[in-house]
């Protein structure tokens, strides 16, 4: 049973350098200077899932992402891991775009492949971390989706069975192909690229498409299919007072003690002993 | 007559507390609105009309009812369609979720059905003087703060983590009862069937309910650090936590503990930090907790900064001295 | 004279082994440094992904790749863990007189698994008479009855525990008396064949060093490389142009280390009410970790890519390893002293860097032979 796999990516500022994101107060924008751009690392969970299937059932792995023009590079990354083949959505005409608009475009970019059997995405992206797209391009593509899946089980007969994490434990589905999946990081561990991959790379296509070459509605496309507009941006003050505490380890323990009683924690005791003030024992 | 509505997440039999939360907050969102306002309770499933006298107390003033044996299980390609058509016919100026796992997912897939916009996640919403609903969305890791609007299409939605808003107090309420239609409604011949939903039972105080919580970062070293934390957890009648690197080394049990931007988000009235660097996106799941210490070796970590008090310091001495001084 | 850049797909290549690095060899390296301990469980997952048979051709299971991208592999490894370099590197080092000199029918026997990273392979020359002196070596070869027997030992041999070993031996003199020397393939578990004592290194450790016995080993006829009296030649070219492109990739690597620790230090550090950094004496020591990575870096890969275009690149090989090995010796401790107590702690990586660094210098031809090496050809290709 050879499946048409689709993997959607995005590419983002490496998250190991967010603490060092700043809102520049001339431009009034989010500096990202020297952040290099990652494949956001949830997807490659997508990527992996999509490989294992591929190896096992037969069929293609398409690789999709909606950015601008330099993620060719990422989509190289995902080519040498194992995809088949890659798509990059970009335009200005897509620029602005909220998560509805977003999955409209990419969805859009899934119709011009021929047919799919599974879409896979990752949960969130590191930078904006919405959680939406994954669930919005589900239904702009009439499938059955599900967003949060850490386990993937047998495929018979076209369903799949599916595990998606809940609150305190988890729900067990049975989905019919074709589908869409939003995967977390528990689902499988990504492959680290070998360099026969980046050979074999060298000669898989890449293929960008602009809004001419998609079947799209252009009020959907871009800030003019965004229904949410942001608004101002500012770093949270997040500043306490930070008085340091000194001396001994026992003296800090006894301190930290005495604070969490003035702050109206129960201090427990034990028996006849308690602990008074400086940390002596009676 | 401005509505505001609230989904109501009542799974298993537990009324997940965001729903409280945000009741409490669409309350307030109302006073912040000129002329008539309602707030409305979506509340969708199976044998789950006991629970309307709580949504009441919290800030119902309407249920939306949707009751069905087909509908005890969560599945998306049964709810979002209900949620679509209440919309369409009721028309809400405000449609709240919980960014739980469910919310996480119904919301904007009912908000793809209504071609309407949803701000994920929010910390925090006010009503600004055109009366638009403005929300605060946090986007890498926390680090930055952005206002999103929705300002053209209706409703306008937004997500929310449990444990950003706070619960307002009971009161005796009576709230107006809508049952919806649904005796149509099967699961059958779905593409998309939930089979079952297993709960784990969790040990101890849960995370959320904590008055004091002990976290551990990566510099806790070892599971063996972490089950101090655990003891000194379990003796003060509070929990254990821990930052996402913490879970990825096998010390902490599961990311059920975790707090930050991808954990939870907690508000105790005391938080002792162990070997955590501060990175914003751990400091914005705890930020709003009541006294913060933290513990780190290195006396230039970000975390102090952030810290009602702290101490440079070998955190295994200090916990040593800790458990010593608290018999453990 | 083309400006210097890598190609995109080596700059690909390198993520990718980084990648690798700092999940699987950046975790355990102290570890490993501290227990001696060379961990061979990486090599098949090494060699899936293509390092352990990085140059060797796709036909015998190889990347198909060339020196320069060795090079980046095993910089990017030994970033980390210099003892798991010199493990990778020696092993590369014993692949090559196969892959170069070799038959079909040797090729096709052993580097498929080479490649793949399920057999470890060693290179063995030296012996306790001297490494050095590389043709004074005393283990001997003769024919007989269609069957090589060896006879000797060999000393400070990296990866003496290797499945297929490539031994050098004399196989007789020449008109002038001189030895003439012969390699060959020996294969671990031959009788009288083994590994002997181990020996406890100061530095790189985490790779396994030590004597390799041979008392009457006989091997099928077939198992000599080439020509008899090829052994010079064969040996000369592996250590020459693999072995150290293998050593100046090492200690590229360790001052990439040396770069980035004392950076992040002297940033983290703060006296005097500000971070280090801000220091001039701090900044001096940082500037000149920084040229002698630059220059170890160009030298190395400049050889490699020079051994790539099928240029000769012998001098260029001994430079690079000359001045990359002291260069890491000088530039370690110069980071240590910029970290003051700090760099003599264990928990910190540049102790270790030392150490490595200083075991590097007689790996592959000591400083003083590459001296050699290159005044020898500096004083014929400079004549006036």
């Amino acid at each position: 049973m050879a499946l048409k796999i689709v993997v959607c990516i995005k590419p983002v500022p490496d998250p190991d350098y967010y603490d060092k994101v700043s809102i520049d107060p001339v431009t009034k924008r989010i500096t990202r200077e020297g952040i290099p751009t990652i494949i956001n690392p949830v997807d490659k969970n997508g990527i992996e899932a999509a490989l294992k299937l591929k190896a096992q059932y037969g069929g293609k792995v398409t690789v999709l992402t909606m950015a601008p023009p330099n993620a060719t590079e990422n989509l190289k990354e995902a080519l040498a891991m194992g995809a088949d083949e890659a798509v990059l959505l970009s335009d200005r005409a897509f620029g602005g775009a909220d998560t509805l608009a977003t999955s409209y475009t990419l969805a859009k970019g899934i119709e011009k492949l021929e047919g799919f059997d599974i879409v896979f995405c990752g949960t969130e992206s590191a930078d904006g971390a919405t959680a939406q797209v994954s669930s919005q391009l589900g239904e702009w593509l009439g499938v059955p989706h599900l967003w949060n899946v850490f386990s993937l089980e047998n495929l018979e007969e076209r369903t799949l069975r599916v595990r998606t994490k809940a609150e305190n434990g988890f729900m067990e589905w049975e989905v019919k192909l074709p589908c869409l999946l939003g995967v977390s990081r528990e689902l499988n561990k990504p492959r680290f690229i070998s360099a026969m991959g980046i050979i074999k790379a060298k000669n898989k296509p890449i293929t960008t498409w602009g809004k001419a070459d998609l079947d799209a509605e252009e009020e959907r496309l871009g800030l003019a299919g965004s229904p949410t507009k942001a608004g101002a941006i500012f770093t949270p003050d997040l500043k306490r007072k930070g008085e340091m505490l000194t001396g001994s380890a026992e003296e800090i323990a006894d301190a930290i003690i005495e604070k969490l009683r003035t702050a109206g924690v129960n201090i427990p005791t034990k028996g006849d002993a308690c602990i008074i003030e400086g940390g002596a024992r009676q | 007559m401005k509505k505001i509505w609230v989904f109501a997440e009542y799974v298993n039999c537990t009324l997940d507390r965001v729903t409280l939360e945000l009741l409490t907050k669409a309350k307030e969102l109302a006073s912040g609105l000129k002329g008539e306002t309602e707030v409305a309770a979506v509340l969708i499933g199976s044998r789950i009309g006991s629970t309307c006298k709580t949504l009441a107390e919290y800030g119902a003033e309407k249920i939306y009812l949707v009751e069905s044996d087909e509908l005890s299980l969560y599945n998306p390609m049964l709810y979002a369609p209900i949620i679509t058509e209440l919309v369409q016919k009721e028309d809400p100026d405000i449609f709240l979720f919980g960014a739980t796992a469910i919310g996480s997912e119904l919301g904007p897939t009912a908000a793809a059905q209504l071609k309407t916009g949803v701000a994920a996640h929010c910390v925090d919403m006010h009503i600004d003087e055109n009366e638009h609903l403005v929300a605060a969305v946090p986007s890498f890791g926390g680090k930055i703060l952005g206002e999103i609007l929705c300002p053209d299409t209706r409703p306008q939605m937004a997500s929310v983590k449990p444990g950003i808003f706070v619960q307002g107090e009971p009161e005796e309420r009576e709230a107006q009862i809508i049952k919806v239609d649904v005796s149509a409604i099967t699961a059958d011949n779905l593409p998309l069937k939930a089979i079952s939903l297993e709960k784990k039972e969790t040990e101890g105080v849960p995370l959320d309910k904590a008055e004091v919580v002990f976290c551990g970062g990566y510099g806790i070293g070892c599971k063996e650090n972490w089950g101090k934390l655990e003891k000194l957890a379990a003796i003060f009648g509070g929990a254990a936590a821990c930052t996402r690197p913490v879970v990825d080394e096998g010390w902490a049990p599961g990311e059920h503990v975790m707090v930050g931007t991808s954990g939870k988000s907690i508000r105790p009235k005391a938080y002792v930090g162990f070997g955590i660097s501060g990175a914003t996106h751990h400091i914005c799941g705890m930020k709003d907790s009541g006294l913060i210490i933290s513990i780190n070796k290195d006396e230039k970590a970000a975390v102090f900064e952030v810290s009602d008090a702290g101490a440079a310091a070998d955190l295994n001495r200090i916990l040593d001295q800790l458990m010593i001084k608290l018999d453990l | 004279m083309q400006f210097f850049e890598f190609t995109e797909d080596q700059e690909l290549l390198r993520k990718a082994v980084r990648e690798f690095a700092e999940a699987e060899v950046a975790p355990k390296a102290a570890e490993w440094d501290e227990n001696d301990y060379c961990p061979m469980e990486l090599f098949p997952i090494m060699g899936e992904l293509g390092i352990n048979g990085i140059f060797a051709p796709e036909e015998y299971g190889g990347a198909g790749m060339g020196h320069v991208e060795r090079a980046i592999c095993i910089e990017e490894i030994s970033r980390y863990s210099a003892g798991l370099g010199i493990a990778l590197m020696t092993h590369h080092l014993g692949m090559s007189p196969i892959l170069d000199f070799g038959t079909e029918e040797q090729k096709k026997k052993y580097l498929p698994e080479l490649c793949a990273g399920t057999k470890l392979c060693g290179l063995a020359v030296t012996e306790p008479g001297g490494g050095s002196d590389f043709a004074g070596q005393k283990t001997t070869a003769e024919l007989v009855d269609g069957q090589w027997v060896l006879n000797g030992r060999k000393c400070f041999i990296t990866n003496h525990h290797a499945d297929v070993n490539v031994i050098t031996a004399v196989t007789g003199q020449d008109e002038k008396g001189r030895n003439q020397l012969s390699a060959f393939i020996i294969e671990k578990g031959t009788p009288g064949f083994g590994a002997g004592r181990k020996e406890h290194k100061m530095g790189l450790r985490g790779s396994v060093t030590g004597d390799v016995i041979l008392n009457e080993v006989k091997i099928p006829q077939e198992n000599i490389i080439g020509n008899v009296g090829a052994g010079a030649k064969i040996g000369m070219a592996a250590i020459g142009e693999v072995g150290r492109a293998g050593m100046s990739a090492i200690c590229v690597g360790i001052l990439r280390g040396c770069v980035e620790e004392a950076v992040k230090f002297a940033n983290e550090r703060v006296v005097y009410g500000k971070p280090i950094a801000k220091l001039q004496a701090i900044q001096f020591e940082i500037a000149n970790i920084r040229t002698e990575y630059e220059a170890a870096k160009m030298l190395l890969y400049y050889a490699a890519g020079k051994k790539d275009a099928k240029l000769p690149a012998t001098p260029d090989f001994a430079i690079a390893k000359y001045y990359s090995t002291e260069a890491a010796v000088r530039a370690s401790k110069r980071t240590m002293d910029l970290m003051g107590g700090y760099g003599v702690i264990n928990e910190y990586p540049v102790g270790r860097f030392l150490r490595d660094a200083l075991a590097s210098i007689p790996s592959g031809g000591t400083s003083h032979i590459q001296q050699l090496i290159i005044a020898g050809n500096t004083l014929s290709a400079f004549k006036a």
